[in-house]
């Protein structure tokens, strides 16, 4: 197979064989190179999970920080260089759990980075334990008589916030999850792509076959501006849905709101200091 | 080990967050507590949500436990300063892990200073316990329920990934009975037939800080009174003592084993106690020992406890190996066998 620009050659990668990931790194890099994203204008962060080591496994800029932080990480490594691409990736104990309160600001604040969650319905890292998408009854060594609580609904939350773009694609279906991929990194604004990942080895229950069976994709005609509609479809559908929910074009990006950059788009680390200016304000507030 | 000593210590309200490598000490809390049926397990969002669920357990009278591994720990550190702060009992399992940052799953001891020096902010201590064997997991556990009551003051239970990860056969202390517990006259258990309780850390006046700061420094110096403890061995006719605690500790007692069968005098000063650090104990040693070897697995954390417990009058000698990496007892002996040879001990 050809080499494209965003592949590593020979390396470790430390999923199982079978695991979701796997389809979601391939669909992931052929997404961006039919975007012509160039590797070195891309930056991936990512949090700690088996989902937050996909970008260990594509050749470009990588960020790999604290448990449930890579989305404050993406805003500000847009805000400080708004000429690249962002992309904060990781599962849903990361992003849900661990990370859902910066989780729920950032869909407030905007920023225009792409929010790519890989939703198993379990903690696969930590060897099994419920994650906050994790169906109720869901049994394991730690939820022993099965899960209580509510399934974190990501879509419904995004839609209700109103999220500038919200989507749900499947790990299985290469070319819809790769189609949806390249939406979303083309949207300007903060973009969740939820991306459903069969574990292989530590949940039994929502498997490829499971899937297969209980999700399905928005029909053609399905408009994703109807904000009510979204929000309906993300709560009371009988299967769970795939595709692009909602989109919001008109919102302002988070990076458009700050001064420096209103009239031109230059890194904050390539700029000059204006030192009259600077001088001029630190003399203007003299007392003596 | 640490959950079921918890347990028969009357741990009645457990809240964790997945992390390696202290996933066993939550999976046997969720079972226990659903065994016993009268405790509460909680698997909660984030690290930040089990310490200040501990919080709410505790105050609402509960014997309360968390435990994480390092990074997790830092992210606990806001509840325990509010936990000195308001007095709280609580326990608080640390699995030391390599660091800083995300480090990795191996054992380590980096988290020393974290630990002894209170972690979180304010003018706080933390009672420090540190473990050797599954044996004393079990027996510091309970100690340690007991401390945070009597003192109404979080304990830490300082372990790691090998701890974390050892079976060893272990007799467990006979449970009590959590009735027959004494009476918490602070807890928030309802106000009928008397007035309202609140616990609180926000105190806006100065002169009520200090009042607080100079309870809490009063409370430290009657627990560094009391609790200081230390283990000696074969230091009675020592030229030559090693300083380890936990895991390091029982490398460090492979090595004393190897070495005096070579015929060096050299024994082993293990702290169980970090903070309060048993000082007086060690400058009873260094009465008759005039160099000390200190071996942690960081790059020197607790040699500055026991620089500060000498005044400067001994030789004190640092080994350590950080990052997870864990020496052998070969390696440590012949740390001492150069370091004996070079201070000219053999002719004492």
């Amino acid at each position: 197979m050809k080499k494209g620009p965003f592949d590593m050659g020979q390396i470790d990668i430390a999923w199982c064989p079978g695991c979701g990931n796997f389809g979601i790194l391939t669909a992931l890099k052929g997404a961006l190179t039919e975007l012509g994203v160039r590797p070195e204008k891309l930056v991936i962060a990512s949090g700690i999970g088996q989902a937050a080591k996909t970008p260990h496994y594509v050749r470009t800029n990588v960020f790999n920080g604290l448990h449930g932080r890579a989305v404050p990480a993406a805003t500000a490594i847009k805000a400080a260089n708004p000429g690249l691409t962002v992309i904060a990736e990781g599962g849903d104990g990361d992003m849900y759990g661990e990370g859902g309160n910066h989780f729920i600001h950032a869909i407030r604040r905007n920023p225009d980075i792409t929010v790519i969650v890989h939703n198993n319905m379990v903690y696969a890292l930590t060897k099994g334990q419920a994650s906050p998408t994790s169906s109720i009854g869901f049994k394991t060594p730690v939820q022993v008589r099965g899960v209580t609580e509510e399934p974190f609904n990501a879509i419904a939350v995004s839609v209700a916030l109103n999220a500038s773009f919200v989507a749900r694609a499947f790990a299985g279906d290469h070319d819809q999850t790769k189609d949806i991929i390249k939406k979303a990194v083309s949207h300007r604004g903060f973009a969740l792509v939820e991306i459903l990942q069969p574990c292989v080895s530590f949940n039994k229950v929502n498997t490829y076959q499971w899937f297969k069976e209980n999700t399905a994709y928005h029909e053609a005609s399905y408009d994703p501006s109807d904000r009510f509609a979204a929000f309906k479809r993300a709560t009371e559908a009988e299967k769970m849905l795939l595709g692009i929910f909602y989109v919001n074009p008109d919102k302002p990006c988070f990076e458009d709101t700050l001064p420096p950059y209103y009239k031109e788009t230059t890194p904050l680390f390539k700029r000059r200091i204006d030192g009259e200016k600077l001088f001029g304000l630190i003399d203007s507030r003299r007392r003596v | 080990m640490i959950g079921e000593a918890a347990i028969r210590a009357g741990c009645r309200f457990y809240a964790g967050y997945p992390i390696t490598p202290q996933n066993e000490l939550t999976e046997y809390m969720a079972r226990s507590m659903d065994n016993i049926e009268d405790g509460t397990f909680v698997q909660a969002e984030s690290e930040i949500a089990a310490i200040n669920m501990v919080i709410g357990a505790s105050m609402a009278g509960a014997r309360a436990m968390t435990s994480s591994s390092s990074p997790g720990i830092s992210l606990k550190q806001e509840g325990i300063s509010f936990l000195a702060a308001q007095e709280l009992p609580a326990v608080i399992v640390n699995t030391m892990r390599g660091g800083p940052g995300l480090g990795n799953i191996a054992p380590s001891q980096g988290d020393y200073f974290q630990a002894t020096r209170g972690g979180g902010h304010g003018d706080y201590r933390t009672i420090v316990l540190a473990p050797d064997s599954g044996q004393e997991l079990a027996d510091l556990t309970r100690t340690a329920f007991e401390y945070a009551d009597k003192y109404r003051s979080p304990v830490l239970m300082l372990a790691d990934g090998m701890m974390g990860q050892m079976m060893e056969p272990v007799v467990f202390p006979e449970p009590i009975d959590v009735s027959l517990l004494p009476h918490k006259p602070w807890t928030l258990g309802g106000a009928e037939g008397r007035p309202s309780r609140i616990i609180l850390s926000l105190l806006l006046n100065p002169a009520k800080q200090e009042e607080l700061n100079w309870k809490l420094e009063r409370k430290y110096e009657t627990i560094t009174r009391e609790i200081p403890k230390a283990e000696k061995y074969m230091t009675d006719d020592a030229h030559l003592a090693v300083i380890a605690y936990g895991t390091a500790a029982r490398i460090a007692k492979g090595a004393v084993k190897r070495v005096r069968e070579m015929g060096l005098k050299v024994g082993l000063f293990r702290p169980i106690t970090l903070w309060p650090y048993p000082k007086n104990d060690l400058r009873d040693l260094s009465r008759h020992i005039r160099d000390f070897l200190v071996f942690e697995m960081n790059t020197g954390q607790m040699v500055e406890d026991v620089k500060l417990s000498l005044e400067g009058k001994s030789n004190v000698h640092f080994y350590g190996r950080p990052g997870g990496t864990i020496s052998t007892p070969d390696e440590i002996a012949k740390m001492i066998n150069t370091l004996y040879h070079r201070q000219n001990l053999e002719e004492e």
